[in-house]
């Protein structure tokens, strides 16, 4: 598939930035208004698995060594430490922008210490642990929005860190980043076929913390719409695109019958 | 704002025992034999999973542990004990089920392919091992390895664990220090611990290149690479975690 157009990573950062930053932060100052207006945070969530997902692409395409799950792994495990670090600080609407900046800050450590001290050979290491945990940062913001209604460092610690809800965000989250790869890793690898993939995992990421969502009946029923639509469009466009990358689909009909057998 | 210095100042000693936690850890991911996809085959000695999963799997194990005892007993023996025998167990759970079903399941006998004889049984390896693979199934000497790795990471779980705790329960002036029952901050603290004990054995497992037999590997002589990978990495990780748990002391547990 080499005449196939590939997104720059460039492109992709900024649409998880961009798109991360502005559903959290559209969740975090319409949610006074409304609480339905915390669905931002959800799309944001979604945004930041899709270029999570395509940072997984490049760094584990060199081969790590140790499976593609220990990457997306270790993003959600850097982005749980900045995100609590930075809503606990009490800083009000900077509190996620903070998060965002120390997992990046922590991804950039991790990264250079892989390279320079346990002497990984990856030349964008650096660049892709900052990005993996800025992007799980995000993700973690946008869905922890979701179930709690806020991002109030008292109430994210009571709505999703005691009741659990924050490992669902953790595993669900980290199968939209890590698990699109891990299916699609190979010499036929598409990057529009991994990315639908994301997207759809997110939107199984998104009705699950909507379902868990406490911001109201309104809150609970348009996420998990946003939810069950994203992932039914993406699962389409996925089979889509399956097909289109296949040698050949072929119908192998049902299992013979007992008859048949004999 | 919160007052950084003043959370961070009084509680200098369990930053230390944080980074000593995460340290143990890394070092006891090189115990523990992962054998990654070929040994799910059964072509490659150790469990058919990777590092992280069976890392993560004994670490989670032993902060359960902790936490159990936590809300008993408070004495550091205990606790830090009651994580590392959690995540012993766990491991060694994990690899008598895995000899029974390497050896009744795929029919493999245990057999290690790094070394000829066996270190601790004295056993013939070298004759045992099936053209084209690298051993199979789990051979005492990996067997003895993984627990002893469970100990450790356990150890180093129980540790971070332990210091968040003391962190969060610290009387800083001007509020009512919290219970160790507090749920909020044993979830907070769990949370932590989790996400710290994932990159504490990501970090290594890049070390190791994703597969290690146990200590008799020649992969294992790496382990001080990881170490100090893992202690630099682990002094920003505990400031922020002390940072975020004492935050939740200081709004009084909510």
């Amino acid at each position: 598939m080499s005449e196939h157009k590939v997104i720059p990573p460039n492109t992709l950062a900024a649409f998880g930035v961009v798109g991360g930053l502005a559903g959290v932060y559209l969740a975090y100052f319409l949610k006074d208004m409304n609480s339905v207006f915390v669905f931002f945070g959800a799309i944001g969530a979604i945004c930041a698995a899709v270029w999570g997902a395509d940072v997984v692409r490049r760094v584990a395409s060199y081969g790590l060594g140790t499976g593609v799950p220990s990457i997306g792994m270790l993003a959600l495990g850097m982005g749980i430490i900045a995100v609590l670090f930075g809503l606990s600080l009490g800083l009000g609407p900077a509190g996620p922008f903070v998060a965002f900046l120390a997992s990046c800050v922590i991804g950039a450590i991790i990264g250079i210490i892989s390279v320079k001290v346990v002497g990984m050979t990856i030349p964008i290491m650096v660049r892709a642990t900052t990005e993996i945990a800025g992007a799980g940062a995000l993700l973690i913001l946008g869905l922890s929005i979701v179930i709690a209604g806020s991002l109030d460092y008292a109430i994210v610690v009571k709505e999703v860190v005691t009741t659990g809800f924050i490992m669902l965000i953790y595993i669900a989250g980290g199968m939209a980043m890590l698990h699109p790869h891990n299916s699609n890793l190979g010499p036929d690898e598409t990057q529009d076929r991994l990315l639908a993939l994301s997207a759809e995992k997110a939107g199984i990421a998104v009705v699950l913390s909507g379902f868990a969502s406490v911001a109201g009946m309104g809150a609970i029923a348009v996420t998990m719409l946003i939810g069950i639509f994203t992932w039914y469009y993406f699962f389409g466009k996925y089979y889509g695109f399956v097909k289109r990358d296949a040698y050949k689909v072929v119908d192998i009909g049902m299992l013979p019958t007992e008859e048949e057998m004999a | 704002m919160i007052d950084i210095v003043g959370v961070i100042a009084p509680n200098l000693l369990w930053i230390l025992a944080i980074v000593i936690g995460g340290t143990l850890i890394s070092i006891s991911v090189h115990f523990i034999p992962v054998g990654g996809a070929p040994a799910a085959m059964a072509q490659a000695t150790g469990i058919g999973t990777g590092t992280v999963m069976l890392a993560a799997g004994a670490g989670i194990a032993g902060i359960i542990a902790a936490g159990a005892v936590m809300s008993r007993n408070q004495d550091f023996g205990v606790v830090v004990g009651a994580a590392a025998v959690g995540a012993a167990v766990m491991l060694a759970a994990t690899m008598i089920v895995g000899t029974w079903i390497y050896a009744y399941g795929v029919g493999v006998m245990p057999v290690s392919a790094k070394v000829k004889y066996d270190p601790i049984t004295k056993y013939r390896q070298d004759l045992y091992v099936s053209q084209g693979t690298e051993g199979h199934g789990i051979p005492t000497v990996t067997y003895v390895s993984s627990t002893i790795g469970g100990l450790m990471g356990g150890l180093g779980a129980g540790l971070a664990y332990y210091a968040l705790m003391m962190v969060g329960t610290y009387p800083y002036a001007g509020v009512t220090p919290l219970e160790v029952e507090n749920l909020n901050l044993v979830g907070v603290v769990a949370s932590f611990v989790i996400g710290f004990f994932f990159i504490n054995s990501v970090i290594p497992s890049y070390n190791i290149v994703g597969t290690i037999e146990g200590f008799h590997d020649p992969k294992f002589k790496r382990w001080p690479k990881a170490a100090v990978a893992s202690f630099i990495a682990s002094i920003p990780l505990a400031i922020v975690a002390v940072v975020a748990v004492g935050a939740l002391a200081l709004v009084g547990g909510l």
